[in-house]
């Protein structure tokens, strides 16, 4: 009884709407686009392809609103509880699994040509039976920035290519007896655990092995010893828990790390904010195995959209051209995800970004199952326990891995 | 002519103020209600991540929320913080207002002063002192090693045996103004005269704060420390800024861990049912505290 009423104002409110939306813009259609924010570029570039696109399409508009990422999920979830959502959305390509599971996602029905025209793995993330839910956007792998003059300095001319030669290195680090350290180990926040995958991937571990939580098997316990080992050896910044991944990147920035792992972002910072900074870019160190995280960005449509062509249109003809592709990629610091933009000069010729690009056939990707934003605090959390010393590393992970089993149950 | 014509002020004149705040009434019932009724419904059937509601659930919801292993935890140091906190507020904010109360030079700038803190966002403040409390480019370490206190740079928020103090601190700190508000109101409506008489009695300056000031601005504390106790249980803010319950959810407490629950798992019915045991708590802890005030009132009357 109550549902129907409810129905019935909902109706009347959504007529009202649509008579309003009518006298208002009887033929020019609105579409409405929600972005995440990257940087204060975001805007301005989105505001770019809608401008080209509205121009290229008259009587149609094109509504930009950026959203930081952290109120991004809420936000949505909140629409489409409400029955508001915008048209076109920038997800994080893992939450794309729900999406889908839950119907709200609509499937993209591309030319071939046009979906040849992308790096192929990045396409996959978004790919469900065989059909696309997504673009990828914003993608980016990790690899080791390191400090020439801080290794130097210290005797090493080579970076360390593998875990061996960076505990040998961060030592050498140490014994400058100076404020820098020789290993930066994120130890809070977003992206605690990638940080540590980077470890658990090159030591030969898996997330997931046959449907089961990977995060104890023996070369994931091997890759947290090794992490603790290097807190207790003081190769890494102190209390690693007290610092996110602004924190020990702002500190490379000033210098005061030998090592650091994370995305291409970070030379954009440092041109800007430490521009004397003297470092390159080395591949993941590598263990039994290479390995680097690969994340991508999704644009995706909504089904629930009236005008899915346009929005359709907007995407293949204006945010995927090869030239806001090229904007975008720059200005943000991201990879490039099609072929064509991939081979234009101002990707193809820089070496430091060829580092990143070099790893991608041996990327991975964040899982796509259901729960894995809980996964990754609970093995977060076991991490922390065992940065801080509250927990030793096997127990701890086995105590995470058969949470994470429960989870996978669900 | 019947005796309604002759008084009509009797019948539908008696009703009438009644008639007439009915509708703000039920309006207001709507408001207050409909978010209740609706949690309430979600935390009983099974609802996806994107608010859909299912089917009922057998109190699934409920089963998993007390068999979750972060929910005790949670749930105690939500107590110790908010005991902290309001106790902590109270204690301080009762001198500080007696202070405030006296005439000094200067007084109305100290009265601003006190107030400042709530003027500012908690979420500013929260950032504030997350920058102030950061280990490497902090301004507390950065004091702390000029005056040559301390070798190392101490990580304050990196576990709970530092953290969670600070953050109790931060939370009386940002409580005190509206705190001592009250308690001043309170102060400033008493009788000066009674206290005059006492002083010629002979009663001393404590004998006077503690047999005349204190059970005359009970009321006022009475009425602090529920609002206090409600704003804190449910404060998000500054705990989410700073440590966002880390590290290792040592540092989260129920509001913080319902968020993570909702908006970060997408598990709104668990996030429901906690919700609704948190109000169900509050709402005991309200009642128990009326009664017991106003016995207490009673029987000093």
């Amino acid at each position: 009884m109550y549902q129907i009423k409810k129905r019935r104002v909902l109706g009347l409110l959504a007529g009202a709407a649509v008579l309003l939306g009518a006298t208002t813009a009887s033929r020019a259609e609105t579409l409405n686009v929600v972005v995440a924010y990257y940087s204060a570029a975001t805007q301005g570039v989105f505001e770019g392809m809608a401008k080209d696109f509205m121009e290229k399409n008259p009587g149609n508009e094109v509504k930009i609103e950026v959203i930081q990422w952290d109120n991004l999920q809420q936000r949505l979830t909140t629409d489409i509880a409400g029955g508001t959502t915008p048209d076109i959305a920038m997800i994080g390509t893992r939450w794309l699994v729900d999406y889908v599971k839950n119907d709200i996602a609509e499937p993209m029905e591309l030319t071939p040509e046009f979906k040849a025209g992308f790096i192929e793995a990045f396409l996959s993330p978004s790919t469900f039976d065989g059909k696309l839910y997504g673009l990828p956007v914003a993608a980016s792998a990790r690899a080791m920035y390191y400090n020439k003059d801080l290794l130097a300095k210290a005797g090493v001319n080579e970076p360390p290519k593998n875990w061996d030669g960076v505990v040998d290195t961060a030592r050498k680090i140490k014994a400058l007896g100076s404020d820098a350290y020789g290993f930066a180990l994120q130890g809070k926040e977003i992206e605690t655990d990638a940080y540590w995958y980077y470890s658990l991937w090159t030591h030969g571990g898996e997330l997931l092995t046959d449907g089961k939580s990977g995060v104890s098997s023996p070369a994931a316990v091997k890759a947290l010893t090794l992490y603790k080992s290097m807190i207790d050896e003081g190769l890494t910044e102190p209390d690693p828990t007290g610092l996110n991944r602004q924190d020990i990147e702002r500190l490379f920035k000033q210098g005061r790390i030998g090592m650091i792992l994370t995305g291409p972002w970070l030379r954009g910072q440092i041109k800007e904010e430490a521009p004397t900074l003297n470092y390159a870019i080395a591949p993941i160190p590598e263990g039994e195995a290479k390995a680097t995280y690969g994340v991508t960005d999704t644009l995706m449509v909504f089904k629930s959209s009236s005008k899915k062509e346009l929005a359709m249109k907007f995407l293949t003809e204006t945010a995927f051209s090869p030239k806001w592709r090229i904007e975008f990629s720059t200005k943000e610091g991201f990879l490039p995800v099609m072929k064509e933009e991939a081979a234009a000069p101002i990707f193809a010729d820089d070496p430091q970004l060829r580092a990143f690009t070099d790893m991608l056939p041996y990327a991975r990707f964040a899982p796509l199952i259901t729960n894995w934003e809980q996964m990754v605090d609970v093995v977060i959390a076991a991490l922390q326990k065992v940065y801080i010393g509250q927990a030793e590393p096997e127990p701890a992970l086995k105590d995470a891995a058969a949470q994470i089993d429960g989870l996978i149950q669900d | 002519m019947t005796r309604a014509n002759t008084r009509p002020s009797d019948g539908i004149g008696r009703a009438a103020p009644y008639l007439l705040v009915l509708p703000s009434i039920l309006f207001a019932f709507w408001i207050i209600g409909y978010p209740i009724y609706d949690m309430a419904n979600m935390s009983l059937h099974a609802v996806n991540r994107f608010g859909k509601t299912g089917a009922f659930n057998d109190f699934a919801n409920y089963s998993r929320l007390f068999s979750h292993k972060l929910f005790l935890d949670c749930l105690l140091r939500t107590l110790v913080w908010t005991v902290c906190v309001v106790g902590g507020t109270v204690l301080l904010s009762v001198p500080i207002a007696l202070i405030l109360n006296e005439r000094f030079y200067g007084r109305t700038l100290a009265r601003i002063i006190i107030m400042l803190p709530w003027a500012v966002s908690l979420t500013m403040t929260g950032i504030v002192w997350r920058w102030s409390f950061n280990g490497q480019f902090g301004m507390v370490n950065a004091t702390l090693s000029s005056f040559g206190l301390q070798d190392t740079p101490v990580e304050w928020l990196a576990t709970a045996t530092t953290a969670f103090p600070i953050l109790i601190a931060i939370g009386i700190l940002v409580s005190i103004p509206f705190t001592v508000t009250v308690i001043l109101g309170g102060l400033s409506s008493l009788q000066a005269d009674i206290f005059e008489a006492a002083k010629i009695d002979g009663a001393s300056g404590w004998q006077r704060f503690r047999h005349l000031t204190l059970p005359l601005i009970r009321p006022f504390l009475n009425i602090v420390l529920v609002l206090n106790f409600i704003y804190v249980f449910n404060s998000f803010p500054i705990i989410w800024v700073m440590t966002q319950g880390d590290p290792a959810n040592s540092t989260d407490i129920l509001v913080t861990w319902l968020y993570k629950l909702a908006f970060r798992y997408g598990e709104l019915g668990v996030a429901s049912a906690l919700s609704i045991v948190m109000f169900l708590i509050l709402l005991a802890l309200t009642i128990v505290y009326a009664v017991l005030a106003m016995r207490n009132e009673r029987r000093q009357a």
